[in-house]
């Protein structure tokens, strides 16, 4: 999968999790899923679970923890994909 | 945890220890002050030096939450003056909003002496990892903490079963010997959530010991199911208080 289509899915994840839509409009890889997207930590959680769900992958504390962006979750996934 | 890290945490409960002779009475002259009180507080203290007389620890102390101050009315009415100075390890570790309290430097070496690790919401993740090694290194020696499993202070006045944090689960998912105090906390003019109770508050405490089972699956999942289960078991207790009002 590419890092495009990748980028696509898991903003199509957030739109479930982010209450305004007009953030996600100009969203980029270094979009901060906390502070620029407003979502809490524990719906980063969610998010983090949904993507496990849709990629087919797992995904531990340790690398949950080094999410911040969106890149950096497109990032994870392509080398769990790797 | 980094040596350095692990030598403050140290020193913190040390001098807490030492400072509890003035630190707890100063406390309690505070909630008489205040003119708290509390139903059944010798039962409700007997019940929970029973639970720690079966297990010392470590604890993970879970309450609802309402003011800023709820740690400090259930502290208060876990234990007895006299218990707070002899078995100050007892006493959980609390994890309050950094900004809440550090504007005002009594306060803040007030906290700091009743261990409270300063949470940084919205802080850095290294930040974050830190306060989480900080929460796990006090677990393993054996002492508990106090953790509102909701994540913060129910605005609807009730147990937020739709919204809540899942850091809870994570501790206990990590620390297999921890037991889990579920602690619900309800003054009787407490409608919604708030600074601090009235003046002249009656509260009710119930405790209880809450075995959250085992969850299937791994990782973030778990967490969230432990979290879930807490959070719907404080949900229960609190209906269960409103039932009793009639």
């Amino acid at each position: 999968m590419s890092e495009e289509q990748i980028t696509k899915k898991i903003i199509d994840i957030l739109r479930g999790y982010v209450k305004d839509s007009a953030l996600l409009e100009k969203a980029t890889p270094k979009t901060h899923i906390l502070k620029d997207l407003r979502v809490n930590s524990a719906r980063l959680v969610d998010i983090i679970i949904k993507c496990e769900d849709v990629f087919g992958t797992m995904i531990d504390d340790d690398e949950a923890d080094r999410i911040a962006t969106i890149g950096d979750a497109v990032l994870l996934i392509q080398q769990k994909a790797a | 945890m980094e040596k350095r890290e692990r030598f403050l945490l140290g020193l913190q409960y040390v001098l807490g220890r030492i400072a509890v002779l003035a630190t707890a009475p100063l406390c309690f002259l505070f909630v008489r002050l205040m003119g708290y009180r509390i139903r059944d507080l010798k039962r409700i203290r007997n019940e929970v030096k029973r639970m720690y007389r079966e297990h010392e620890g470590p604890w993970l102390v879970c309450p609802n939450h309402l003011t800023l101050i709820d740690s400090f009315v259930i502290s208060y009415g876990m234990a007895s003056l006299a218990d707070h100075i002899l078995h100050f390890r007892r006493v959980p570790w609390n994890l309050p909003e950094r900004k809440n309290f550090q504007q005002n430097p009594f306060i803040a070496l007030l906290c700091y002496l009743l261990k409270c690790l300063p949470v940084d919401r919205g802080g850095s993740r290294e930040g974050l990892h830190r306060l989480l090694e900080k929460c796990c290194r006090v677990l393993d020696w054996g002492q508990g903490l106090m953790i509102f499993s909701e994540g913060g202070r129910s605005h609807s006045g009730r147990v937020n079963r739709e919204n809540f944090s899942y850091g809870v689960g994570r501790f206990i998912d990590k620390c297999n010997r921890c037991r889990v105090m579920l602690v619900y906390l309800r003054g009787d003019g407490q409608e919604t959530y708030g600074t601090m109770p009235r003046f002249g508050e009656r509260f009710t405490i119930t405790a209880e010991v809450f075995d959250p089972g085992r969850a299937n699956g791994g990782g973030l999942r778990v967490q969230r199911e432990y979290a879930r289960r807490i959070v719907e078991r404080l949900a229960a207790l609190e209906d269960a208080c409103f039932a009793s009002r009639g």
